[in-house]
């Protein structure tokens, strides 16, 4: 009798617990078997790839070690102390956060121009002007590094043949080797290359806009502007924050295209992170992986800083 | 020859344009259409430029200028490309590396978002917790681990290196668009498969060409991703330059041949329109298929 009431006290128990979760949701018997067999694939490699990783790299930061021998040269903070008097690491981070803050600003509102005039019902020809906008997403961003690299080369590229002669410079512009220009060089071919992924994106967006909000608009007499300021905006705001979030943190990651088209250069005046990491570990002799491993920690850490405030603002603003 | 025209025949081409511009969304039509076919002209200009250089000979592509079409058309550039550049091994490698890391990314973030979605369990808040705070981790600060991970397994300079450490990194971001989705599918369409007897793994077969616009977006955005990848293969294959993708193997192609830049624009030529002509037939789910995973 006993056992019987302690049995049905838990299941009471158990029960009040459960009361929020609907018994479809519930895993009964062998079901627990397959639900932690579906998550394995995805977890494993998870810890692999992602969990591990982030602390693995914050033990190396800890360490003077060049990837190969053993891990013992156990130096306490001194990468970090190293890196934060280290002035390309800081170059490079200012470079990264100007190339995704610039990059950012300017491809987020001219691809949401662009997906407003390419979903209108009454465009000619959309099919192919979408097709041509989305295009350059489709070269692999370290050829469409060097192709640029020949088109703004100084003494025979494309661009200068046409600025020239068209008269609207004197003398060829060395567009990847002057200081001033190389950064914003690599700006712009970069929301050249992006541009067509965050066009699909608001178009993606504004499909989800409901038809009679823009027909009520018009029959309030709303122009084109009224209804893109006072029905699209507002609709979209949710998603545009989640695009605008990829957006800044993908721009973090540009790599290919510093590569291809300066080397980092000219001197190091397009060094970004994800490049001073890769030539510290695996490029310049002798491999400092400590020491990139403390630079991507700092990187990482500020990053994960910047969009949590950023997180913070809008939630606020929304309230 | 406009004099050769008759009154009556000008009179009735005027009644045509003013028929045309008479609705307004002709006129707009011709100022936006107008536009967009300059500026599109200006934004595809590298793509010609590289479409018409793999025609030309080496010293006429860096005399011509801005100017576009060759003066004779040379097709031997292709061939070069193809065979002696070894870049029909960086396209094979290419689409290996896009189609199974795709592959294995649909899989998994599939299976994952279902038990997420459609069940509660414990460690499920742990599991999506960890997912939304990794979600912007930038690649750079883990990769280097990564690389270690993939020496330890005694897979560096393998594809099938390449290909894991491809898609082990990625995906959370489509656990959680699949998990919204199961998320919302109603409790009745789950306790009728029950009650039809249906097994764990019946049920999910049976709810899994649901979430079509989700497996769209993800099959996209995973296989761009890993087509134009540049990081993870030129790390994972510095030994062994047999293995690169296109992206690595059109890089070093201007060190190891001496600069032949029209074997390399004939190269990208061959590599993009392919991926041009898939995206001008399915753009349609394209977006479709996208604005279905916003929703959710």
């Amino acid at each position: 009798m006993t056992t019987i009431s302690a049995a049905q006290k838990r299941n009471s128990r158990r029960a009040k617990k459960k009361t929020a979760v609907p018994y479809s949701k519930q895993v009964r018997g062998k079901d627990y078997f397959w639900v932690y067999l579906f998550l394995t694939p995805f977890v494993v490699l998870y810890l692999g790839f992602t969990i591990w990783p982030l602390f693995a790299t914050v033990i190396y930061s800890f360490f003077e070690w060049d990837g190969i021998k053993p891990l013992e040269d156990f130096v306490g903070l001194e990468n970090f102390v190293t890196i934060a008097k280290d002035p390309l690491f800081w170059l490079s981070f200012r470079n990264t956060l100007v190339f995704a803050l610039v990059n950012t600003a300017v491809k987020i509102p001219l691809s949401l121009l662009m997906a407003i005039l390419l979903t209108r019902k009454w465009l000619w020809g959309k099919r192919f002007f979408r097709t041509v906008y989305f295009a350059p997403l489709v070269i692999p961003v370290a050829m469409a590094g060097l192709i640029f690299s020949l088109l703004l080369h100084p003494a025979n590229g494309a661009v200068n043949d046409m600025l020239v002669s068209a008269g609207l410079v004197a003398k060829p512009i060395d567009f990847l080797g002057d200081e001033r220009l190389a950064l914003l060089s690599l700006i712009l071919v970069s929301v050249w290359q992006i541009f067509g992924q965050y066009m699909i994106y608001w178009m993606a967006a504004l499909q989800n806009v409901p038809e009679d909000l823009y027909e009520a608009a018009e029959l309030d007499g709303a122009n084109e502007w009224a209804k893109l300021i006072y029905v699209t905006l507002p609709v979209i705001k949710p998603v545009a924050v989640v695009i605008v979030f990829l957006a800044f943190v993908n721009a973090l990651r540009v790599f290919g295209l510093v590569v291809t088209m300066t080397g980092g250069g000219p001197g190091f005046q397009t060094y970004v992170v994800p490049y001073f990491i890769y030539t510290q570990a695996l490029v310049d002799f002798p491999f400092r992986y400590g020491y990139a491993s403390a630079a991507a920690v700092l990187f990482g850490a500020t990053v994960l800083l910047a969009v949590m405030l950023q997180g913070h603002f809008v939630r606020r603003s929304g309230e | 020859m406009v004099h050769s025209l008759s009154v009556n025949q000008l009179q009735r081409i005027e009644a045509f344009v003013n028929k045309i511009l008479r609705n307004r969304y002709n006129r707009y039509n011709l100022i936006a259409a107008g536009l967009l076919l300059i500026i599109g002209f200006i934004w595809i200009y590298p793509f010609l430029w590289v479409l018409f250089a793999s025609f030309k000979t080496s010293s006429e592509m860096f005399s011509a200028g801005a100017k576009l079409l060759p003066e004779t058309w040379d097709f031997e550039n292709f061939s070069r490309a193809w065979t002696k550049a070894n870049f029909s091994a960086y396209f094979l490698n290419t689409v290996l590396y896009a189609v199974s890391a795709t592959a294995i990314e649909l899989v998994k973030s599939s299976m994952c978002g279902y038990a997420l979605g459609r069940y509660r369990f414990p460690g499920r808040n742990l599991i999506l917790g960890l997912i939304t705070a990794t979600l912007f981790i930038p690649i750079a600060a883990i990769i280097l681990p990564q690389f270690q991970l993939v020496r330890s397994l005694g897979l560096l300079n393998t594809r099938a290196g390449v290909i894991l450490a491809l898609s082990g990194g990625a995906g959370a971001l489509y656990v959680l668009l699949f998990t919204g989705f199961f998320q919302t599918l109603p409790d009745e369409l789950f306790e009728s498969a029950r009650l039809d007897g249906a097994s764990f793994f019946q049920t999910f077969r049976l709810m899994l060409p649901l979430s079509k616009p989700i497996i769209a977006t993800v099959v996209i955005f995973q296989f761009m991703r890993t087509w134009n990848e540049f990081n993870i293969p030129l790390v994972f294959t510095l030994g062994r330059p047999e293995l690169r993708n296109m992206a690595v193997g059109m890089y070093a192609f201007r060190g190891e041949f001496s600069v032949d830049w029209t074997g390399f624009a004939a190269g990208t030529a061959i590599s993009i329109i392919p991926v041009l002509l898939v995206f001008f037939i399915f753009q349609g789910y394209f977006v479709r298929g996208l604005s279905g995973a916003v929703k959710q």
